[in-house]
């Protein structure tokens, strides 16, 4: 076909759009974590101390943490939909670096403890519940991640790697935000170890998963 | 024809909202510059084919563009990202070979395409770079490629679908 017969069939093909929102990727994103942390709360209970509204301090901590991570990484998501040089949302390195502080508080008391020989806390490496932390984020994950990646395909996502991994990210820590509504544990080393591998192992599947489902 | 950026960009505004003459007026003028674009990138014969292809993910992808920035990094961006598929295409074609016309031509564009190229295939093994360029650049074919490098067969496909690959997340890395 001829550039020019091209241009021709395009033009008669043009309707008015609107370009897409930041805004609305992350109310989409927020939407369903409201819809996921919601889903946790009435199939497994919410913590007694959040019901009671004086939640323990690491939980309004990891809570923090994760929502922050969450929101900078739909940020680059939205950013990704939207190609253009100079566009880049770096935000999210920053807070995934903040993130890092609870496995890193984890393995420099666990460290301490080997050092100094003081045994631990009763129920501080009580890691029964990790199965249960990793299926409910990785569940709550799915759901975000899957109305992320409908929603980014709307857009253009000029490098699906990159966005991939992103998308992970937010699912992955939006997803185990809404489990540690839930969480009976409030262990340092439980949190440093299950919580960063939920959001790891969602960021994996995010790398492996989002690029087909977004190339154009 | 003015393929300025703040030109384009406004008739990418108009446009976006229905205005067919100066949607006409800006895929003519993409058309123009993306055909400069890969120029600098491509074999002269595959251009045509990305220049329009590249217009219809304009089309659909229209959508995505932001009307308060600047209209040619998006259309740059698209630019890249078709491009990278092409090489990703050319790549899982191993047993495909470029146009002899990439190898004989001197204008200015393509001396622009093989110093690009030539900087990729630093970065890349220098015994896929090799293989590359004698299947890829110079046209031999891979029972000849092995035989002048040493390799044999399969691992001659073998550096040309890696090295092809390595190129491709160089260029999107960037």
């Amino acid at each position: 076909m001829e550039t020019r017969n091209l241009i021709d069939s395009l033009v008669v093909d043009l309707k008015p759009v609107r370009s897409i929102k930041t805004s609305s990727g992350i109310t989409v994103a927020l939407v369903a974590t409201f819809v996921a942390a919601l889903g946790v709360i009435a199939v497994f209970g919410a913590r007694t101390d959040i019901l009671a509204g004086a939640p323990d301090p690491i939980v309004v901590i990891r809570c923090i943490l994760l929502v922050l991570l969450g929101l900078a990484t739909s940020f680059a998501v939205t950013a990704a939909a939207r190609p253009s040089v100079g566009n880049g949302s770096n935000g999210w390195v920053w807070a995934l670096a903040a993130a890092f502080a609870m496995p890193l508080a984890a393995i420099l008391l666990y460290a301490y403890h080997m050092m100094t020989a003081q045994p631990f806390a009763k129920g501080d490496m009580d890691f029964s519940y990790g199965p249960h932390c990793l299926a409910i984020s990785a569940a709550s994950a799915v759901l975000i991640g899957t109305v992320q990646t409908l929603w980014l395909q709307r857009g253009a996502p000029t490098n699906p790697y990159r966005s991939g991994w992103l998308v992970g990210l937010a699912s992955g820590s939006l997803g185990t935000f809404a489990y540690s509504l839930h969480c009976p544990s409030t262990s340092i080393y439980y949190i440093g170890l299950f919580y960063a591998l939920a959001v790891g192992l969602c960021a994996v599947v995010g790398r492996l998963v989002v690029p087909r489902l977004i190339r154009w | 024809m003015t393929t300025t950026s703040s030109a384009l960009q406004m008739l990418m505004v108009r446009s976006l909202d229905g205005d067919a003459a100066a949607y006409r007026q800006l895929l003519a003028g993409c058309q123009t510059w993306l055909t400069r674009y890969y120029a600098r990138r491509m074999a002269p014969s595959q251009i045509d084919d990305l220049v329009q292809e590249t217009l219809m993910s304009v089309h659909t992808k229209r959508a995505s563009y932001d009307r308060t920035r600047p209209f040619l990094p998006w259309l740059a961006a698209i630019a890249r990202y078709r491009w990278i598929d092409q090489l990703r295409k050319t790549g899982r074609a191993g047993e495909v070979e470029l146009d002899d016309d990439l190898s004989v031509e001197s204008d200015e564009e393509s001396v622009g395409a093989r110093l690009g190229l030539a900087r990729l295939l630093d970065q890349i093994k220098p015994e896929q770079a090799l293989v590359i360029r004698m299947v890829k650049i110079q046209g031999l074919s891979i029972a000849e490629a092995a035989t002048l490098s040493g390799q044999s067969e399969p691992l001659v496909k073998v550096n040309i679908h890696r090295g092809l690959k390595r190129m491709s997340a160089l260029v999107e890395s960037e």
